[in-house]
């Protein structure tokens, strides 16, 4: 990397990571004002909520009003400190680390899988145009984009139990010599179905033959030169980059589908225990993590489209 | 500001030729499908809303619970309580048609005020738009659903108007980069030194002339979507309830027995859902490819 | 190679016996020790301390892991478990307990095992009594007095006043004195609700990534080591896969099988179902606050309306029993000369018309412009199969006597308040758990109309007021019985619910556990003489 490029980056990251603590203000703000609306006062402790199931009464007046509560959780999210879950008592930070990897492993294999299938289809019909294979590929990538994800999980276990006599639990204590393939079965799933294959693919594919396009290329391709090195970084890396971190609010929301299919210790599967507890902290706690993942995805696009074009940064 | 979109535009005024000549034979391949889709789903709204259907679809039969396909009159068998599938895959679409027209109409109408105002008028609207869109783009989709659903009720127009919501960002900047591209090549300009007024502009030459297609692509996209994530949310607990049927609740339904080795009754469903959202896929790719051909002339 | 570790095995065992003698005494049974037992669960465990957990999950391990002062052998038997034996004086007032002298508590890592003493109840009582705890159990030990310890290993309960059953009662689970943090009262934040210690044949090892609980047997249980050397309690998120991991072989035991795939587990023979009632029954329940259903003609009319026979055939494989009344049938107080009212549209038909109701155009019954058109409101869990298929025929079968159904699914927490709080409903569909007193006063009684109590569809009659008193005054079992009798006669006359049915559950497990007898409620209690035969350890 050029010396030169440096110092754009650093005002580029100070100054998205600013940005990035705004919007985590909004989303918490955002997320406890909803919390605050919903019905079964959130406030109040959840444990006194679940034990109305035998005595009704006991829910408690929710201490203070809402803003001071939000107050309070913010002061105690500046000390690193967010709070325990109402429902097992943990601390929520650690919880949500414990579970982020997880999930962070899941989005991140999963979208692995997205760009292994979609970038050879994808380079294929752009350098190709669009030949009989080209299309052929084109519409699987519509028809998997298409399909209900949890059915298609549903689908490959039952092919593993009956075909390969395997049972796909990861995460167990009694891991095998094919634990492999357990961690492999939701990545691949979660990578296929989470909608986004058809998409990805359609977009890289014109973002390269507009740049193919340009006139550049065109020089480049008179004169000899490689196409693809030329136009690798305009038409490969940015549309890449953009459209991970485009795509990682989706790939979460997927998560959540095919953790509890695959049964994975994820963060999905916990924001939807903690949604139906009201476990307030829990559900900030998992927010927040999941908005700081979705910013670092776009903070990676903004520091390659320095990188490739340090002109931007000036934008 | 560059960000993803769905499409990439070329852009200009284009309103003036037919582009069914432009598009090439693919493309009527992928437009001829998506509108057969279309049809279908209109017919089947309307077939439902007259109550023209083989069976009544809520009509249970415990006798014949998970019959397979083609038993006593029941074309594609019944479900776990007896009920005709065929008839509830037709009525289905009901769940979906004015809820999803909801989630696209708010994802249009916002998303156009919003690129208007930043892309138009830009300095601190835009700021202020940039910073919205950002937000909305930082929550997880189905997360927030799924508490917005938690904490108030399991209803399909809930669940649109978030979809609807957070689709703004991205019709927004769609919107926003068009009138900058425009604003680029001295368009508005000229048009102001035409004296057209503001609300000409906007309204006749930005939006009508050179939005339309962006907008009608994102209806397509955003129906799909919306099919999808009533999908989820069913297997979640949280999506259409019954006794109203939705493909969505029908797959979860049926996929209860897959396992067994049912595999029918999520099937059926789950094939609906492959083929519309395909078909609507398809139409957005289609009539995209389309406009954008107009460069190769 | 595989004789060498069992020899050490052996000899480590022994070992453990010469060191403590009093508390570790080897089996009289000659089953096999050794194996792990990997059995499903539906969810994940919130808390595993007795007290402030109110899941079935934590319950089946809070069982695993803690004693009470008495236990409940397989005949619904008391027998002593902490407390070696008791006395009772002045008229059931006064219990002494005389406490076993040889338990210890789990040790933890790098700690001696401490005895328990007389003090660990005392403590453990103070703790559920203490206002700042919350804990399901409060309600349940109102009825004490007084604790105090005459000594090391003696101590009294005074009564309030005598109640029948008391004894019954003595099972909580005891926590030890130096387990929680905070001595003064317990919540969840405390490090004990995660990683507690009882005296129970199982100790707590380990919370895995996924949650997994796994439990590992206690050398020294006072009644001797149990014979399974692991327990693990597996969580998982999807009933349908988790039935497919008993199948695979993935886990061993299921402890609540979907009725769904009873047919399947049954027909093979690797495994074995094995029948236990669900100490619960569901119902639709009546919201007297609207005029049309205050009739007692009319509630009747929707219980003769609907066939629960076939639904039971039908969605359940005939697994339950049909009930009159809100007593366990089979237990002392449920009355079988009350018969549950019989299908009978035409009868339901005719009772709408003697209380003034007639089709109108659309065939929806209707009495002075009051259409009987109802909203049913139904808690929404995810595995809701069962639950929509009752409702779901429900709807139907009123729908031919001319009664118009509206289901409304609600997530559970705003459920609760359109039910418990606003009163917001017509009819609703839940469940309830038997009490084991069979004390139904929270629900029947007129005094429990109100926010947040049970008596949500404002049930109101003098002579069932008067019953319930009555019952709960008296401490002659023979009379209790008989008031019962009557309570239950006049309730299902009355109508408050249209009472449903108690299912049976099954438990599913691999063929090699042997020996396997449950609980009903509490599932593992006797878990500690469960086995696995050596050749099927793997």
């Amino acid at each position: 990397m050029k010396l030169s490029a440096v110092r754009p980056i650093t005002t580029l990251v100070t100054r998205e990571l600013g940005i990035a603590a705004l919007l985590l203000l909004g989303v918490s703000f955002v997320v406890f004002v909803i919390l605050y609306l919903s019905p079964g006062s959130p406030f109040a402790s959840i444990v006194a909520r679940i034990e109305m199931a035998a005595e009704p009464g006991a829910a408690a007046s929710a201490p203070a009003t809402w803003y001071s509560q939000y107050f309070i959780w913010l002061k105690n999210l500046l000390k690193g400190n967010l709070g325990n879950s109402l429902r097992t008592g943990l601390p929520v930070l650690q919880e949500v680390v414990r579970v982020g990897i997880n999930t962070m492993y899941l989005t991140i294999g999963s979208l692995l899988v997205t760009l292994l299938i979609a970038v050879p289809i994808a380079v294929f019909s752009a350098r190709r145009g669009m030949t009989p294979t080209g299309w052929l590929m084109t519409v699987f990538t519509y028809v998997v984009s298409a399909l209900p994800v949890f059915w298609l999980g549903y689908i490959f276990i039952y092919i593993s139990i009956h075909r390969f006599g395997l049972f796909p639990l990861a995460f167990g204590s009694n891991a095998g010599p094919w634990n492999w393939f357990y961690f492999m079965l939701p990545v691949l799933v979660l990578g296929i179905s989470n909608g986004t294959v058809s998409e990805v693919v359609r977009y890289l594919r014109e973002e390269m033959k507009r740049v193919f396009d340009e006139e550049y290329i065109v020089t480049a391709r008179a004169k000899g030169a490689s196409v693809w090195k030329h136009s690798f970084k305009e038409g490969f890396l940015i549309p890449i980059t953009e459209i991970i971190a485009a795509k990682i609010p989706f790939i979460l929301g997927g998560a959540v589908v095919v953790e509890q299919v695959f049964n994975w210790p994820g963060m999905g599967r916990m924001a939807w225990q903690a949604a139906q507890d009201r476990d307030y902290p829990l559900i900030m706690g998992i927010t927040l993590v999941a908005a700081i993942l979705v910013r670092m995805g776009s903070l990676l696009q903004r520091v390659v489209l320095i990188i490739v074009n340090p002109r931007a940064s000036r934008e | 500001m560059r960000r993803f979109s769905q499409y990439a535009f070329e852009i200009g005024d284009v309103s003036h030729v037919s582009f069914w000549k432009k598009a090439g034979p693919m493309d009527r391949v992928y437009i001829g499908y998506g509108l057969l889709v279309v049809l279908l789903v209109i017919i089947s709204y309307v077939l439902g809303a007259t109550g023209t259907l083989p069976y009544d679809p809520q009509e249970i039969d415990l006798e014949l619970i998970m019959a397979p396909p083609n038993t006593s009159g029941h074309l594609l068998g019944t479900d776990f309580m007896g009920r005709d599938m065929l008839s509830r895959l037709i009525i289905s679409i009901q769940a979906y048609f004015l809820p999803g027209m909801l989630a696209i109409g708010i994802a249009i109408v916002f998303g156009t005020c919003f690129g208007v105002l930043a892309g138009y008028w830009g300095g601190a609207l835009d700021i202020a738009t940039t910073y919205i869109s950002n937000l909305l783009n930082s929550f997880p989709r189905l997360v927030l659903i799924l508490l917005m659903v938690a904490a108030f009720k399991p209803d399909i127009y809930y669940i649109m108007i978030i979809v609807g919501v957070t689709n703004i960002p991205v019709v927004a900047s769609l919107i926003h980069s068009k009138i900058q591209f425009l604003k680029q090549k001295n368009f508005i300009e000229a048009a102001t030194s035409l004296g057209l007024n503001n609300v000409a502009i906007i309204f006749k030459h930005i939006l009508w002339h050179n939005c339309r297609s962006v907008l009608i692509i994102q209806a397509t996209l955003g129906m799909a979507e919306a099919i999808l994530m009533e999908t989820s949310l069913s297997y979640l607990g949280f999506g259409v309830q019954e006794p109203t049927p939705s493909w969505g609740n029908m797959v979860q339904a049926g996929s209860n027995y897959f396992m067994q080795g049912k595999f029918w009754p999520s099937t059926a469903p789950a094939l609906a859902i492959l083929f519309t959202i395909m078909g609507f896929h398809l139409l957005g790719d289609g009539l995209n490819n389309m406009l954008e051909r107009k460069g190769d002339r | 190679m595989k004789s060498l570790p069992s020899v050490v095995m052996i000899v480590l065992i022994m070992f453990c016996l010469a060191v403590i003698p009093a508390g570790a005494e080897q089996r009289e049974d000659q089953f096999p020790d050794g194996g792990a037992l990997n059995y499903g669960e539906y969810g994940r465990p919130a808390t595993l301390d007795p007290i402030t957990s109110n899941d079935m999950i934590s319950l089946r391990i809070t069982e695993l892991i803690f004693n009470g002062l008495v236990g409940i052998d397989e005949k619904q038997e008391i027998i002593p478990e902490l407390a070696e034996r008791w006395e009772m004086e002045e008229d059931g007032k006064k219990y002494i307990f005389f406490l076993r002298q040889d338990v210890t508590w789990h040790p933890r890592e790098g700690e001696d095992a401490m005895p328990f003493t007389a003090d660990d109840v005392i403590f453990t009582y103070n703790i559920m009594m203490h206002p700042q705890t919350i804990t399901p159990l409060k309600v349940r030990y109102e009825f004490i007095e007084s604790v105090t310890k005459t000594d090391d290993y003696t101590v009294t309960f005074i009564l309030k006043r005598p109640i029948l059953n008391a004894l019954a009662k003595f099972s909580f689970k005891v926590i030890p004195q130096h387990g929680p943090q905070n001595t003064e009262f317990l919540n969840r934040e405390d490090p004990f609700v995660q990683s507690p210690i009882g005296t129970g044949p199982y100790l707590l090892k380990n919370i895995t990534a996924d949650r997994e609980v796994i439990l590992v047997a206690n050398d020294n249980y006072f009644k001797g080591r149990p014979h399974i050397e692991k327990y693990i309690a597996r969580p998982f998120a999807d009933q349908n896969i988790m039935g497919q991991a008993l199948m695979f072989n993935a886990i061993d035991m299921i402890v609540l099988v979907n009725h769904r795939d009873i047919p399947q587990i049954q027909g093979d023979k690797r495994f074995v179902m094995q029948p236990y009632n669900a100490l619960s029954y569901s119902f639709f329940g009546f919201n007297q606050r609207n005029p049309l259903l205050a009739d007692k003609r009319v509630r009747k009319a929707f219980s003769y309306a609907i066939n629960r026979q076939e639904m039971l055939d039908s969605f359940f494989n005939s697994q339950g029993t049909i009930i009159s009344g809100p007593f366990a049938p089979g237990s002392w107080a449920y009355n079988l000369d009350v018969q549950p009212l019989p299908y009978d549209p035409e009868k339901a038909e005719e009772l709408l018309t003697e209380a003034g109701f007639a089709r109108n155009g659309d065939g929806i019954m209707e009495k002075g412009g009051r259409k009987l058109s109802l909203t049913l409101k139904v808690p929404i869990a995810k595995e809701s199969e069962a639950v929509k298929r009752v409702v779901l025929a429900f709807k139907n079968y009123l729908q031919k006597i001319g009664v118009e159904i509206e289901p409304e699914f609600q997530e559970w927490m705003s459920w609760k308040e359109d039910i418990f709080l606003h009163h917001d409903f017509d009819l609703m569909y839940a469940s309830w758990v038997f009490d084991d007193s069979a004390d139904i006063s929270s629900l029947f009684h007129s005094a429990e109309i109100g926010a947040w109590k049970n008596n949500f569809g404002a049930f109101s009659n003098p002579d069932v007021d008067g019953l319930i008193v009555e019952a709960k005054l008296t401490l002659d079992h023979e009379k209790r019985r008989t008031i019962n009798r009557k309570l239950h006669e006049t309730i299902a006359d009355e109508n408050p619910y249209t009472f449903l049915w108690t299912l049976t559950n099954y438990a599913g497990y691999n063929k090699k556990l042997r020996k396997v007898a449950i609980h009903p409620y509490k599932f593992f209690s006797f878990a500690d003489e469960w086995y696995i035969p050596k050749s099927e350890q793997r």
